[in-house]
């Protein structure tokens, strides 16, 4: 580790795609061929975070934010249109053997492994093109299997393996060089919920057994939740948020959410929801349970109040699910 | 050097095992490549004896020994084009399609180095030696003729010329690959060459005028064939072994620059 300074530092940039248009039909099509109108898609604009080595980041944002296209430029893939990058001590664009030695790049919708062999023979192939040495592969690997559980997929043929065997073998193939920084784009994509725990859990202990670096894109806020300390929010190619997942909701839901459940007779309920009413916004009633939405600074006197006055069997207390801080967040920005 | 070569093994091991995966395909393949490789001396053969009805000996001033001699460097040749150089092109021109071509851009090696071994098909070693087995008959019957058997000169020459024509073919496969960064399907743009090469099979008397120039400078076939049987044979010149070495080191500058400005112009395929 050459420094405590940030391993990946990105100042101002930009990333910029000229895009062919035409409308649709046949004319539109014929004319295309002689004369093509292009747009410029700024599918990044002047971001700049920096992520210290060992650190866990949730990268979110809506489809076509420009999270993935910010990873790429991260792993070198694209050349940024303008600002400056550095991962590592180097800038990812040049693609240095030792740049792409200490980096890697899992993308739920592509896969590395060859169709048709087993995974194991993958693992032999970036075991020559990363040049590990046997001994220290074959440490690696006993620890990626002890770790996902590899001895008993690796060696049957990719075609015939589920999506989830996939992805642990695809995470093993993007791992045996023991990478400093991963860069994972949605990779639990498709999965079903026990897979995306198991392979949540295997990222959080190969970035505490390693100390690695992780930059992780994902659709599902469960993955965010459990895995990144710290998130990046983008939009439509801007940062919007940067920092704590608590300080986010707080910013743009400052409410708690308290779920009861009350005893009593039908005829108490006409009462009960008017003391439901004066105590917060009342998201769903059904009679005898209730979702109430109560501003923090009114939780405490509010739960107190609805405790003494009315029958309560129940009461839970909850931040508003990721799911709808996000929502909110997008629309308040969409124009 | 030593680490592209263990690459290069590396790869060749994958190719092996993805042909032996499917044992069946794996023998029928390697049996069907020898019955078509030996058909493919037929037009050859039908040519000469059209020839020789006729009462005439030669083709183009090549005898039929000479005449095998080219057609066994066009089968050895051949035999690396479909061995290596075609299965290769489909699955980068795949890679490209896909965005896949990220993976192998992510690996600390050439790109370009990984991008031409990633696949080859083993059984087309079969070809190979036949094509190797028609350049001894050739030689031989040159030789029962009258002709003088290759010295050591002649040998290196053909040696390096056979170099020169892998090189050659390589380099064209490579600008075929950068093609494919900028229109994506360049199925036809391989067709159109693999049917070119098919040419490849005639001695480069047969070619006259636009067509000789075509075919030893623009598509130089005239380059890969004709000119390591000449050697082998004793009839090439110094003057046309230097234009063959010089070509080649010319179109293989090329090829690495395409290279470079299209790695330079991939925008991957989106997530």
């Amino acid at each position: 580790m050459a420094s405590s300074g940030p391993i990946i530092s990105v100042e101002r940039m930009s990333k910029h795609y000229r895009v062919h248009q035409r409308s649709a039909g046949l004319l539109s099509a014929l004319g295309s061929l002689v004369s093509r109108r292009h747009d410029i898609k700024r599918a990044v604009e002047e971001i700049s975070f920096a992520i210290s080595p060992g650190e866990r980041v949730g990268f979110l944002g809506p489809n076509g934010a420009g999270k993935t296209t910010t990873l790429k430029v991260l792993a070198g893939l694209l050349h940024p249109t303008s600002g400056s990058v550095q991962v590592a001590g180097f800038v990812p664009q040049r693609r240095e053997a030792r740049f792409l030695q200490q980096i890697t790049l899992v993308m739920g919708q592509k896969q590395q492994l060859l169709w048709d062999l087993p995974p194991a023979d993958t693992f032999q192939l970036n075991r020559a093109v990363y040049d590990v040495p046997q001994a220290v592969f074959n440490d690696t690997l006993a620890e990626l299997d002890r770790l996902l559980g590899l001895s008993a997929i690796s060696r049957i043929p990719t075609r015939q393996l589920s999506l989830g065997e996939r992805m642990k073998c695809e995470l093993a193939a993007a791992l045996l060089h023991r990478p400093r920084v991963l860069f994972l784009d949605e990779p639990t994509i498709g999965l079903d919920v026990s897979m995306q725990v198991t392979l949540r859990e295997f990222v959080r202990r190969y970035n505490e057994r390693f100390g690695a670096t992780v930059l992780l894109t994902s659709h599902y806020m469960d993955d965010v939740a459990a895995l990144c300390p710290r998130v990046i929010v983008i939009d439509r190619g801007t940062l919007r948020y940067d920092g704590d997942l608590p300080g986010l909701v707080r910013s743009i839901r400052p409410h708690k959410r308290v779920t009861l459940r009350l005893g009593g007779t039908p005829c108490d309920q006409g009462r009960a929801e008017d003391q439901l009413r004066r105590v917060g916004e009342l998201l769903s009633w059904d009679g005898t349970q209730a979702v109430l939405q109560i501003g923090k600074d009114q939780l405490r006197e509010g739960v107190a109040h609805l405790l003494g006055v009315l029958p309560v069997l129940d009461l839970t207390v909850e931040d508003p699910p990721l799911e709808e801080v996000m929502r909110d967040l997008f629309e308040r920005s969409a124009p | 050097m030593r680490r592209y070569l263990r690459l290069l093994r590396a790869s060749l091991r994958l190719s092996l095992l993805l042909a032996m995966q499917y044992r069946w395909d794996f023998i029928g393949h390697g049996l069907m490549q020898l019955v078509w490789t030996s058909l493919g001396v037929l037009p050859l053969w039908i040519a000469y004896q059209a020839r020789a009805a006729a009462g005439l000996s030669a083709l183009g001033g090549y005898s039929f020994p000479q005449a095998l001699t080219v057609f066994g460097f066009f089968t050895l040749l051949k035999a690396l084009l479909d061995g290596a150089i075609n299965p290769s092109l489909t699955a980068v021109v795949e890679h490209i399609r896909t965005g896949t071509l990220d993976f192998i851009l992510l690996k600390p090696a050439d790109a370009q180095f990984l991008v031409s071994t990633a696949r080859q098909e083993p059984w087309r070693i079969i070809d190979a030696a036949t094509g190797i087995g028609f350049v001894v008959f050739g030689m031989a019957g040159h030789i029962h003729q009258g002709g003088a058997p290759p010295g050591l000169g002649a040998l290196l020459g053909a040696g390096l010329l056979l170099l020169c024509a892998m090189l050659l073919l390589y380099s064209i496969w490579i600008l075929v690959i950068c093609a494919a960064f900028y229109v994506v399907r360049i199925d036809n743009l391989s067709f159109l060459f693999t049917s070119l090469f098919d040419f490849a099979r005639w001695p480069r008397s047969v070619f006259r005028g636009a067509l000789h120039v075509l075919f030893t400078f623009v598509v130089p076939l005239v380059l890969m064939t004709s000119y390591p049987a000449e050697a082998l044979l004793g009839l090439l010149r110094p003057p046309q072994l230097l234009l063959a070495v010089v070509w080649t080191g010319l179109l293989l500058c090329l090829c690495r620059l395409a290279w470079r400005r299209s790695l330079a112009a991939y925008t991957s395929a989106s997530s």
